[in-house]
């Protein structure tokens, strides 16, 4: 009548080689990027820096898991983990292809032509392209299969109409992977996915301003009529829906749902440590601690269950929601502590920690929306519970 | 036999010894006989004391899966205290394991030993009353001592329970002189003491939570309300991704506290595994009673056997403000740079 839970739980903690390769990446961080040089980042939302993800890619670090002759290394999804989780925990600048080289080669890999493997495939794996999502629509957020943008075929290819928003990264995007409705059958069945070159006719991005001033990040992106030739269907016709479930395993559950906040916790121990060593501080970074250590493990523990061959979407949604929500405590834990006004005088810059500090209070909210609500992940993982 | 194995047959073991019903009559009578037989004829109340020392053998892992199946059935017994604490407390030292019901007492007992004489009050022993010898480490030499239910001269004993009326019992030593010693090697300390009984009680509480999971996810589907099953509610599908979400990570943690173990460290993952079992315990009883309703409170459901357990373990062991300050100051005391690193390889880095 009792079960221990159904998700894997236990990752067998990281092989030689898997340490070996943690130990050249802290090296080339070291190296390349020494700390007190750059201005760290809170997660995926880090800076944008192409030369560094030129340089990432130098070591062969970014689409790691495609195959070799398509320019990337076979690598495995832990590869994968043991790379991003110290480039996230420095804060590094992997704006450029974060999003290319979390999901966009993956999809290629499983669903995309042979042409745009051979197309696409080894100029992500270089680090050159970057990626935008164009899931979210002006009347489809998380309802997301309500989408209207629309491709109708036409000729030798599709004519692709419609409004997508709360596109990250969509002014410097080479390419915007969108979900669009082809079919009018049943709601899911009609979605298909295109690659649509942000270059092309008809294609015009709007920044959509940040709730702290910032324009170059957010955007509107419509879509007028843009000619997007056969070959830029991704898989099949109908099939998008399906895709999007299946990216969401690699998605939604990697260091980037639960890490985005850590590197306050660190900085606070730099420059308050008296603070840090006070009763309350002690036992305010041994409760964190804990909750890292545990959602590393089953964030691990997604890794090792992709590597095995299986699509955790459910599993990864748990620990989405969960680490997210984390993220979002850790500021309200040191706000608490610190339990003073956010004020700071313009000149000389605020320190490292309160630059921080004062940018996870304003993007905090985002880490619970952005993804996948908490709420859809709830639903989602509720599916998956029997 | 695998763990997963051995978990299987323990829970079968369980099933059939340690029902509801047995579970109820225990807490009346103060002692389930015929499931402390079954454990006995088993070996599992011996698990891991090597066998030359009288033990069954086994691993702390198998330990820890014949706990997490106890947990899961409310099992009313010193299982925890007869072999992964006080068993191996005993072995560390070479000592062998004696017949009989035997217990722990805990690292907050204020106790001295004056040669083979054994003086002071231990709080809180789980089954003390029941025990024919207990266990302790006493000035860095591991004890055994007769216990309250020794034929005779054993030491006072006056009951008490825990909040799911668990035995707990305050003995009182006055001089009787022990049945033996020796002491304890390098790295058997107090500390180490308070981290197998958080283990321990880590190792019970997954198992707890996983069965509470397991009858929340069971009720959900099967009461309907407003016309259809209560899961199928957004409010309600909440406090079971929550249950899930908490099962998954106590599991996770115990996990991983049993690797460390078994590497010879531990102390960073088991503080771990006790904080997030403290968490998961407070989450996941609110989401279970909140699911189930009135019928939850109960005397007849059997949501409380596990529930009122994890109110109790959470604080037993060491409540979660013990082992966070103790973690969190090694911590700080390492510095930010190291705080990572911590993170990543556990006490590999940290203490």
């Amino acid at each position: 009548m009792v079960s221990l839970p159904s998700m894997v739980t236990s990752p067998p903690s990281l092989t030689a080689p898997e340490l070996e390769l943690r130990k050249q990446v802290r090296a080339f961080l070291a190296e390349t990027l020494p700390w007190g040089t750059f201005e760290p980042g809170l997660g995926m939302g880090a800076e944008v820096n192409p030369k560094f993800s030129a340089a990432l890619a130098e070591r062969g670090w970014i689409g790691m898991a495609v195959p070799a002759r398509y320019g990337g290394h076979d690598a495995t999804a832990v590869d994968r983990f043991v790379v991003v989780e110290e480039l996230l925990r420095w804060g590094a600048p992997v704006g450029h292809h974060w999003v290319a080289d979390r999901q966009i080669a993956q999809v290629l890999v499983r669903y995309g032509t042979e042409e745009q493997k051979q197309w696409l495939l080894p100029r992500i794996c270089r680090g050159e392209l970057c990626f935008c999502i164009g899931m979210s629509e002006p009347d489809a957020g998380s309802d997301l299969a309500s989408v209207r943008t629309r491709g109708v075929h036409d000729g030798d290819g599709w004519r692709v109409s419609g409004v997508k928003v709360w596109t990250s990264n969509a002014m410097r995007a080479d390419f915007m992977i969108a979900l669009c409705r082809t079919g009018d059958g049943e709601r899911h069945a009609g979605l298909s996915r295109f690659l649509i070159d942000m270059h092309s006719p008809g294609v015009t991005v709007k920044p959509i301003p940040f709730l702290n001033g910032s324009t170059d990040h957010f955007a509107e992106v419509v879509l007028d009529g843009v000619l997007v030739s056969d070959e830029m269907v991704i898989g099949e016709i109908g099939q998008g829906w399906a895709q999007n479930a299946d990216e969401l395993a690699f998605e939604r559950s990697g260091p980037d749902r639960w890490i985005s906040t850590f590197l306050l916790v660190q900085e606070f121990i730099r420059e308050r440590p008296d603070l840090a060593a006070s009763p309350d501080g002690s036992r305010l970074i041994g409760e964190l601690a804990a909750q890292y250590w545990v959602l590393r493990r089953l964030s691990l523990a997604v890794a090792r269950a992709i590597d095995a061959g299986g699509t955790p979407a459910a599993e990864a949604a748990l620990i989405k929601e969960m680490g997210t929500r984390f993220e979002q405590d850790v500021v309200s834990a040191l706000r608490e502590l610190l339990d003073r006004e956010l004020v700071c005088g313009l000149e000389p810059a605020p320190s490292l920690f309160e630059r921080l500090l004062r940018r996870a209070a304003l993007d905090a909210p985002s880490f619970t929306i952005r993804g996948g609500t908490t709420e859809v992940l709830r639903s989602v993982a509720a599916k998956g519970l029997s | 036999m695998s763990d997963s194995e051995l978990f299987d047959v323990a829970v079968k073991l369980f099933a059939e010894h340690s029902r509801w019903q047995d579970v109820g009559d225990a807490d009346a009578t103060g002692w389930p006989d015929n499931l402390w037989k079954a454990l006995q004829q088993t070996g599992f109340s011996d698990v891991p004391v090597p066998e030359e020392l009288g033990g069954a053998g086994g691993s702390v892992a198998d330990a820890v899966q014949l706990l997490r199946a106890a947990g899961a059935h409310a099992a009313p017994v010193p299982l925890a205290e007869a072999g992964l604490v006080g068993g191996w407390l005993l072995a560390s030292a070479g000592l062998a394991l004696p017949e009989g019901v035997r217990t722990v007492l805990s690292p907050a007992a204020t106790l001295r030993l004056d040669g083979d004489r054994l003086f002071g009050t231990a709080p809180a022993v789980a089954w003390g009353h029941r025990a024919e010898h207990v266990i302790g480490l006493v000035d860095g030499v591991v004890v055994l001592a007769p216990g309250p239910a020794t034929q005779s001269g054993g030491p006072a004993v006056s009951r008490g329970v825990n909040l799911a009326d668990e035995p707990r019992d305050t003995v009182v030593f006055d001089g009787a002189p022990v049945t033996a010693r020796a002491d304890a090697p390098d790295g058997v300390t107090e500390e180490t003491l308070w981290e197998r009984t958080a283990l321990g009680r880590a190792a019970l509480m997954a198992g707890a939570i996983s069965a509470v999971a397991a009858m929340t996810l069971r009720y959900s589907g099967e009461r309907e309300q407003f016309g259809r099953p209560i899961g199928r509610f957004q409010a309600v599908q909440a406090h079971l991704v929550t249950i899930h979400q908490q099962a998954t990570v106590v599991a996770s943690a115990v996990d991983g506290a049993v690797e460390a173990v078994e590497l010879g460290r531990g102390g960073f993952e088991i503080a771990c595994a006790k904080m997030l079992a403290d968490r998961a315990a407070r989450l996941v009883t609110a989401a279970a009673h909140q699911t189930h309703g009135a019928i939850g409170m109960t005397k007849e459901y059997p949501l409380h056997y596990l529930t009122r357990r994890l109110w109790a373990w959470r604080d037993e062991a060491g409540g979660h403000r013990r082992w966070a300050d103790r973690l969190g100051s090694a911590l700080v005391a390492s510095g930010p740079d190291a705080l990572y690193p911590a993170i990543q390889s556990g006490s590999e880095v940290v203490q």
